[in-house]
């Protein structure tokens, strides 16, 4: 975008608009897009309802509602960019992590296991009900790190697999966590998830009546006017974090190493790189992300369903990634919200304009993987690398072929005879 | 499996048997590297040379047999730690991260490192050895030419500060010139005071730089000996130097 800007102001026309910018320092013009990006973003719900409801093609831009959803599932597609983007690790059961962070909120803060009564900072439950109740932002962190722990038992075993064998071992826990929970609803005669029927209500995020007396935070989440807004608010405050960790970790020793797994696993284990501590760590921290999401979406929809944790959850988010491009921040963040607000409302908003302004009668939803598969075929053929390519693959793009390895074979089995005549 | 130190030996490698699968590649190889040295190992493709270098720096550990480094059985030692002991490889192929730049390149070959300060002065040895680096520090690697690739992979190597540098086929595939080039660093490192492991097909070369050679074949040491008595013996004049009667 940097460098679309500049080619811009070479325009003479056009140079009273960029000639500021262009003197602005570096480090100050790369942060203004960000900064204006968050500001849009922040100040969205006080703007959506003055937006257009009969815009072309897409009718109408999410309320507050679904975009807390688009912006929890971009929290998770951040997350499955360390492992996909970051390390190169093909996982195809991320939705796993997602359950497992969900029902952590739905152990952790629910009436669930009624045979004990333990409550500790949570708001707007009234102290004689049973079950565990702690506070969700402390569940968000217990979530989190529980999953980033289910991440470290799923990789021990599988990170040893390269490829498309890691690939399938994770398509199988992605479906062994969905149906655990599924049927473990008699353990032994132990309710553990409320099988097919899930964990509901689950409880809500707030800061209690002393911080609300004293800073003006609001009590509860859940029974506040501005509920919608709220979540949306902290969706974006817990996005942000995971943005923040994703780049200051892109730029560390470890992500470094992730990096260097990822251009050439046998070379970086030569050069003293731990694989699988590595690998694992990639694992641990992108389920970190993926739990956490899960346990905010159950608090906001108050619930934990089996039926929520399908495979095609893992394709989604990682159709998200590849449409942003691997391994980049911004790419995945827009990638990640063009892709789940087709899936929350998009498709079928222009579902029904085809089907008014075309004698067309189709129900474009029900099309929707079909639909996000002619998108990855197609970004596959035109812009592979992604909408918004990661540095190191975009310069490879622009470079093309490496001229070295044209003119200078690896393998020359030419004896040097020939290789003179041909001087 | 004995760990004693041998005297003055740097690197001790005894009676070590490799497997892929069930194939066994090393049969028993019995090897020694003195402080110092440039030793080579030479043989025909599939003799166990690569097999070797894998064997010592973890990668691919020997069911049987002891490998002692520095008075350090280092059998079966994770790859990163032997790097950490102080052996590092420049791996057959090169194998360079082609999207990182030559420096980020050189950088990951210090992963292992923690004394940030000496950082410097090695990353700045590397580029008095190859001023072409120097130059092309901001160039991704993969843009290299091949022989500029192969400083590349000589020179990560050289950034984890090793005792022992394993050299796996460093002239492959390079034009004519930079073999001889190579050949030259090779030595010039050397008489920095690191010795060298040296696993080479151009058997010429290397006996011509080292001190003492290892002919292997089929997974065991055929001949052991000075390079200058290798390279006057008739047997591998016949089967390594192409030479006919």
């Amino acid at each position: 975008m940097k460098e679309r800007l500049r080619q811009l102001s070479r325009l003479e026309l056009l140079d009273p608009l960029f000639g500021g910018w262009r003197r602005l320092p570096h480090g100050l013009r790369s942060a203004v897009p960000a900064v204006v990006v968050i500001a849009l973003a922040i100040a969205y719900p006080y703007y959506v309802s003055s937006l257009p409801t009969d815009v072309p093609v897409i009718l109408a831009f999410p309320d507050v509602g679904a975009s807390v959803t688009i912006v929890v599932f971009v929290i998770m597609a951040v997350g499955l960019n360390i492992v996909v983007g970051y390390a190169g690790l093909l996982d195809l059961g991320y939705v796993a992590f997602y359950a497992i962070g969900a029902y952590t909120a739905g152990w952790l803060a629910s009436g669930q296991f009624e045979q004990v009564r333990f409550h500790f900072g949570s708001v707007g439950i009234s102290s004689d009900q049973s079950g565990i109740h702690i506070s969700v932002w402390l569940v968000l962190l217990c979530a989190a790190l529980l999953t980033a722990v289910g991440g470290i038992l799923i990789g021990l075993p599988t990170l040893r697999l390269r490829g498309d064998y890691l690939a399938i071992v994770t398509l199988g826990f992605g479906e062994i966590i969905p149906q655990f929970v599924r049927n473990a609803d008699s353990i032994k005669g132990f309710d553990l998830t409320h099988g097919t029927f899930g964990i509901s209500p689950i409880d809500s995020p707030g800061f209690g009546e002393r911080l609300n007396r004293s800073l003006g935070l609001p009590v509860n989440y859940q029974s506040s006017f501005d509920r919608e807004r709220l979540f949306f608010w902290t969706a974006l405050g817990l996005l942000l974090l995971a943005v923040f960790v994703s780049f200051r970790l892109r730029d560390s020793r470890l992500g470094r190493a992730w990096i260097a797994i990822r251009e050439d696993e046998t070379a970086a284990g030569a050069m003293g790189i731990p694989l699988m501590r590595t690998k694992t760590w990639a694992y641990a921290i992108g389920a970190f992300f993926g739990g956490m999401a899960g346990a905010y979406i159950a608090s906001f929809n108050s619930g934990a369903f089996p039926s929520q944790f399908q495979f095609n959850i893992s394709v989604f988010l990682l159709c998200m990634v590849i449409l942003g491009g691997m391994g980049s921040l911004w790419g995945v963040v827009i990638g990640g919200t063009i892709l789940a607000w087709l899936n929350v409302e998009g498709l079928a908003n222009i579902g029904s304009w085809v089907n008014a302004h075309t004698p067309l009668n189709v129900e474009v939803a029900k099309y929707q993987f079909g639909i996000y598969g002619i998108i990855i075929v197609l970004m596959m053929l035109f812009r592979p690398v992604g909408l918004i390519p990661e540095r190191r693959r975009k310069r490879e793009l622009e470079e093309g072929t490496p001229h070295g390895a044209l003119d200078d074979p690896l393998y020359d089995h030419r004896t040097a005879n020939e290789r003179e005549e041909t001087r | 499996m004995t760990t004693s130190p041998q005297d003055g030996a740097l690197l001790t490698v005894e009676k070590v048997h490799t497997y892929y699968g069930s194939i066994e590649a090393l049969k028993g190889i019995t090897i020694e590297v003195h402080e110092g040295e440039i030793v080579t190992l030479i043989g025909a493709n599939g003799a166990g040379k690569s097999t070797m270098l894998r064997s010592i720096n973890g990668l691919n550990h020997p069911r049987r047999g002891s490998i002692v480094f520095r008075g350090k059985d280092i059998t079966r030692e994770p790859p990163h730690d032997v790097v950490r002991l102080g052996i590092s490889q420049s791996p057959e192929g090169r194998k360079l991260f082609p999207r990182m730049s030559v420096l980020e390149n050189l950088e990951m070959g210090a992963f292992q490192r923690r004394d940030r300060s000496e950082l410097r002065s090695d990353l700045e040895r590397v580029y008095a050895l190859f001023p072409r680096l120097s130059e092309r520090k901001q160039q991704r690697a993969g843009t290299l030419s091949g022989g500029e690739q192969q400083m590349v992979a000589i020179g990560r190597a050289l950034m984890a500060h090793p005792k022992l540098l394993l050299l796996d086929e460093p002239s492959m595939g390079l034009a004519p010139i930079f073999v001889e080039r190579v050949f030259e660093t090779i030595v010039e490192i050397n008489q920095q005071g690191t010795t060298i492991l040296l696993v080479e097909q151009n058997a010429m070369m290397a006996l011509d730089v080292a001190s003492r050679g290892y002919v292997l074949e089929t997974g065991t040491v055929a001949l052991a000996d000075d390079a200058k008595a290798l390279l006057r013996n008739e047997q591998v004049r016949k089967t390594y130097l192409g030479e006919t009667d």
